[in-house]
């Protein structure tokens, strides 16, 4: 059966099983019994009376089907008609319609930009093959695995249909113009397969390709195939330079491929990782992913490794601990989730608020247009075809608001990815998809039906001769109606106050936040990735000639006051946590030595960064190779190990013990605690060695020991000295690379992006809020003053004084709006708790927030209603009278 | 919808309201008053009175119920509404003047 025709008739199938319509057919079959009747009763026998009735009937269906006719057109008609009469009053009356829509656009925009958000980063699976199978396996914490203790899970464990591990890698990416410090990532080769999308060009990693020797393969990004390479399709095949070192591109992924989606997120490149054959199970760089075999839960997986694990341990102590499997996607935004949803609940309250304001603004036109409703009834306008009437107004209003607010969510969305919030994954992903499409337009028209219902039953449902009465005289208003309004005002204003006080806490976890002290002066500091990667410089006898070099070019620059070189710098830096053990403590046993933030420096450091040196010196240029060891810790390694002793001369050893005395370090100084990776996170121990004293960053051929971050402290605008930093660089070597070039200052705020991002939008939605109820109560305020201009003048008239007025209307203003404060206070108590996980050194029913907003809410709507009252003690008592 | 059709569409909107504005009827009660009044000139088919019925039902000027009728059968009713009447007041005038403005035209020469 043909598409069109089933249709037909499924529609028609609907239509006939309609109350309405079984309605007309008992109604025709009873016009045609009684027709036979009369036949009969003329006479003739039952089944000539019976074809004659059917015959002068004319067919049932014919005539239902004619009827229904006649009834759709005049459904259509008359929806016409109401869109057309709507446009029309709307258009009468275009400030009211106006402020209407902002309103809406307001909370439909806001709430569409925010479900955008959710949408890219919550809602989007990963783009990988069947996302819900894939798992993490993260150890202790977030932290990566060792390769021994990888190749051990991959090998005993079942629970996995694949098992594959991926490690960070920042290439110098040689040839063509500049070379470049590219993100990439080393993985073996399961891991392309595991995920499961295939390339868009050439193939992926064959395993042969992670053997040592054999791993100079590479697949590149779409992205960095084109910017890079012009698209050329014939590079497949060919080799290009990485580290100085040939690399054969065998594929490019499609264009909407991004791996990891977590912690590396901006990889443009993958090559093969080489497992090297006898590591430590100390050394932990690798993340390692999984696919679960299918029917395998997640707690199943766990299950088994929690067990493989424990036996590792006991033969391993202190290498297999706390490994948990995840799954890929929870690890991506488990993180995210409670801030994203607290931002949507925010835009859902805004968005009841806009409802709340187009609402009562409804209902006061209503009850000015109660005149027209009265005469419409009286000419016999039925109740449903009037609500149908309000109805298609609102909705009018609603779609009108929905697409203003499409609009502006285009644009905020705009603004959201160009400040890319840190820590949002996928947010690059961000678009405005049929799924956004659909939200604004479901919620459009809800929120059309649920401001529009309330005022439309409200006029429909109202006693004739009542209205007619009211719509003559200046009298007071029925109470249900102003009772309505001033639910909905209170009610804004409840939802505003948790609005405020969910702004409020952010803003003091923002200036608690900015009073966090990072230990060192991030203000005229530029800081920027130097990698001798590839280049003549990384050879083992050039390469601290080179950085040495580096630093008398920079610091004869002009305006510039100290430079030097750290190998990661805080905040914007990795930290590599070294265990370490301390001269003259008992060894612990293996796995629970202590473990230091490692930093690797050039003299000068704590000068050029303004870290203050609490005791003894800073680290020498005559500290070098064949000179005794020597090591600068923080205060809070002194003050843990050797508590109210004097920590210079004290030695330490790194890698866990000592096991000559070369490898003794000497402290010679201590300096302040450094802000680490995180803004918030306490402090911990740090240890910092001199470069020139480090054959690991001198001599050794790994990527990651070749390159250091040059920290330049100037007199004037950091980075207004960018630009001659960089050409002095490479006015030495001009095949090293430059990347990550930011000042300190512009690092602390990446810190705080996050926060930053939720107290911008939070801050935003609650000044919309505020001023949306406070131009409610002024609406509420000003219409009871017109509606009882009559009250007043005989109250003046009787001898009230001004001052009674003005209280008089103040207070009720006042009531509805403390009495909407106080479920608000009651709503925050509750609500805030969400927050929590935002909020940093602020409960999250911080008393002083609380009070705080509640004043400022108080008095908003203290002068919201100032303003009507003022008015109504102008009210001159004769005009008043006198205005019926 | 040409002109003929129209007056034909009001002439029996017409007839309909007058002959619902002595009291309530069915569909059937409609036809046969209808048929009596003009003497058979009418003969309203279910095919042209329920779609009529209908329409003027949703433009407010009837209202139905169901009832009882003489032989004890359930059956619809019509009743006029107020805006029934005044539609019917208003079709009278004008087709008064209509039908007095053609019976000029035709007697004139």
């Amino acid at each position: 059966m043909p598409i069109l025709p089933r249709l037909r008739n499924a529609f028609r199938h609907l239509r006939d099983s309609t109350p309405a319509d079984r309605d007309l057919d008992l109604e025709l079959r009873a016009h045609a019994e009684m027709l036979e009747r009369e036949k009969i009763d003329g006479g003739l026998s039952p089944e000539a009376a019976r074809r004659e009735a059917l015959f002068e009937t004319g067919g049932i269906e014919q005539v239902k089907e004619s009827v229904r006719e006649v009834r759709a057109g005049a459904f259509l008609a008359s929806v016409l008609q109401d869109l057309r009469y709507g446009a029309r009053t709307l258009a009468r009356t275009p400030a009211f319609t106006l402020a209407a829509i902002v309103a809406l656009a307001l909370g439909i925009g806001a709430s569409t930009a925010i479900f955008s958000v959710v949408n890219a980063v919550l809602l989007r699976p990963l783009p990988y093959r069947d996302p819900g199978s894939l798992a993490v396996l993260l150890h202790k914490g977030r932290n990566p695995v060792s390769a021994p203790n990888f190749r051990d899970w991959q090998r005993e464990s079942r629970s996995f249909a694949a098992m594959g591990a991926a490690q960070g890698w920042q290439p110098n990416l040689m040839g063509g113009q500049e070379p470049e410090r590219v993100e990439a990532v080393r993985m073996t080769s399961e891991m392309l397969p595991m995920l499961g999308v295939p390339p868009f060009l050439g193939r992926v990693f064959a395993p042969i390709e992670d053997e040592a020797g054999k791993d100079h393969e590479v697949v590149l990004s779409h992205a960095l195939w084109r910017r890079r390479f012009g698209a050329d399709r014939g590079l497949v095949g060919r080799a290009i330079s990485l580290d100085g070192e040939p690399y054969t591109v065998v594929g490019v992924m499609p264009p909407e491929f991004r791996f990891p989606p977590f912690w590396q997120t901006g990889a443009q490149l993958w090559a093969p990782l080489a497992l090297d054959r006898n590591p430590s199970r100390d050394g932990n760089s690798l993340r390692v992913f999984a696919r679960l075999k299918p029917g395998v839960p997640y707690a199943g997986a766990q299950a088994e490794i929690t067990g493989l694990t424990g036996r590792l341990e006991k033969e391993f102590p202190g290498t297999n601990r706390d490994v948990f499997v995840r799954s890929l996607q929870e690890t991506v935004v488990g993180r995210v989730r409670p801030a994203l949803l607290v931002l949507l609940a925010a835009v859902g309250f805004l968005l009841l608020i806009a409802c709340g304001n187009v609402a009562h603004m409804l209902l006061a036109r209503s009850a000015a247009r109660q005149k027209e409703v009265a005469v419409r009834t009286a000419i016999g306008a039925s109740r449903g075809r009037l609500v149908r009437q309000f109805l298609t107004e609102s909705l009018l209003l609603a779609l009108s608001g929905g697409a203003a607010g499409l609009l502006l969510a285009l644009a905020a969305t705009r603004v959201i990815v160009s400040i890319r919030p840190l820590g949002l994954p996928s947010i690059d992903t961000l678009s405005l998809d049929v799924r956004v499409l659909a939200f604004s337009l479901v919620i459009s028209i809800a929120t059309g039906v649920a401001f529009g219902l309330a005022p439309a039953l409200a006029s429909a449902s109202r006693d004739l001769s009542e209205s007619l009465r009211e719509g003559e005289r200046g009298s007071t208003e029925g109470r249900g109606r102003h009772r309505l309004r001033s639910i909905l005002v209170g009610s804004e204003f409840a939802l505003a106050l948790i609005l405020l006080v969910a702004a409020g806490l952010m803003i003091r976890t923002f200036v608690a936040l900015q009073a966090v002290d990072p230990g060192f002066d991030p203000r005229h500091v530029l800081s920027m990735v130097v990698s001798v990667s590839g280049s003549p410089s990384v050879e083992p006898g050039r390469r601290g000639v080179f950085y040495l070099r580096v630093l008398d070019r920079v610091r004869a620059l002009p305006g510039v006051r100290s430079a030097s070189f750290i190998n990661h710098l805080p905040l914007a830096g990795d930290i590599w946590g070294f265990p370490f053990a301390v001269e003259g403590r008992p060894a612990p046993p293996r796995g629970d030595a202590p473990t230091a933030a490692y930093r690797v420096v050039l003299p000068g450091y704590f000068q050029t960064m303004g870290l203050p040196l609490r005791r003894g010196r800073d680290i020498a240029s005559a500290d070098r190779l064949g000179t005794p060891g020597v090591v600068v810790v923080n205060e809070w390694l002194a003050n843990r190990f050797w508590p109210g002793a004097d920590a210079i001369g004290k030695r330490i050893a790194l890698g866990g013990g000592g096991d000559g005395p070369s490898d003794w370090l000497t402290v010679i100084g201590v300096v302040k605690n450094a802000a680490r990776s995180d803004w918030t996170a306490p402090a911990d121990s740090e240890i910092y060695v001199p470069l020139l004293q480090s054959p690991r960053y001198l001599e050794t051929r790994f990527f990651a020991v070749e390159y250091l971050t040059l920290v330049v402290a100037t007199s004037g605008d950091p980075a207004a000295a960018a630009g001659s930093v960089r050409t002095a660089v490479h006015s030495i070597d001009p095949a090293v690379t430059i990347s990550e070039v930011q000042t300190m200052e512009h690092a602390v705020g990446q810190a705080n992006a996050q926060p930053r991002f939720y107290l911008i939008l939070l801050s935003a939605f609650a000044a919309v809020a505020i001023l949306l109820a406070a131009v409610g109560i002024y609406g509420v305020m000003s219409y009871v003053v017109s509606r009882r201009a009559h009250e007043m003048g005989i109250r003046m008239a009787l001898g009230a004084r001004r001052a009674d007025l003005l209280r008089l209307v103040v207070g009720q203003g006042m009531a509805v709006a403390l009495a909407g404060a106080a479920a608000g206070l009651a709503g925050a108590l509750v609500l805030t708790r969400l927050m929590s996980g935002l909020l940093y050194k602020v409960p999250p029913t911080d008393l002083a927030t609380f009070a705080g907003v509640t004043a400022v809410l108080i008095g908003v709507a203290l002068a919201a209603t100032w303003i009507p009252a003022r008015r109504a003690t102008r009210i001159d008592p004769m005009t008043a009278l006198r205005a019926d | 919808m040409t002109a003929q059709t129209a007056l034909l569409q009001g002439t029996l909107d017409l007839l309909i309201l007058k002959t619902l504005s002595a009291g309530e009827l069915h569909g059937l009660g409609i036809s046969r008053r209808i048929g009596q009044v003009t003497h058979g000139a009418f003969e309203v088919k279910p095919g042209s009175l329920f779609p009529a019925l209908h329409r003027m039902e949703d433009a407010g000027w009837l209202t139905s119920f169901w009832g009882e009728s003489a032989a004890h059968r359930r059956a619809k009713y019509y009743r006029l509404t107020k805006s029934g009447r005044q539609q019917l007041k208003a079709e009278t005038e004008e087709w008064g003047r209509v039908s007095l403005g053609i019976a000029m035209a035709l007697h004139a020469t």
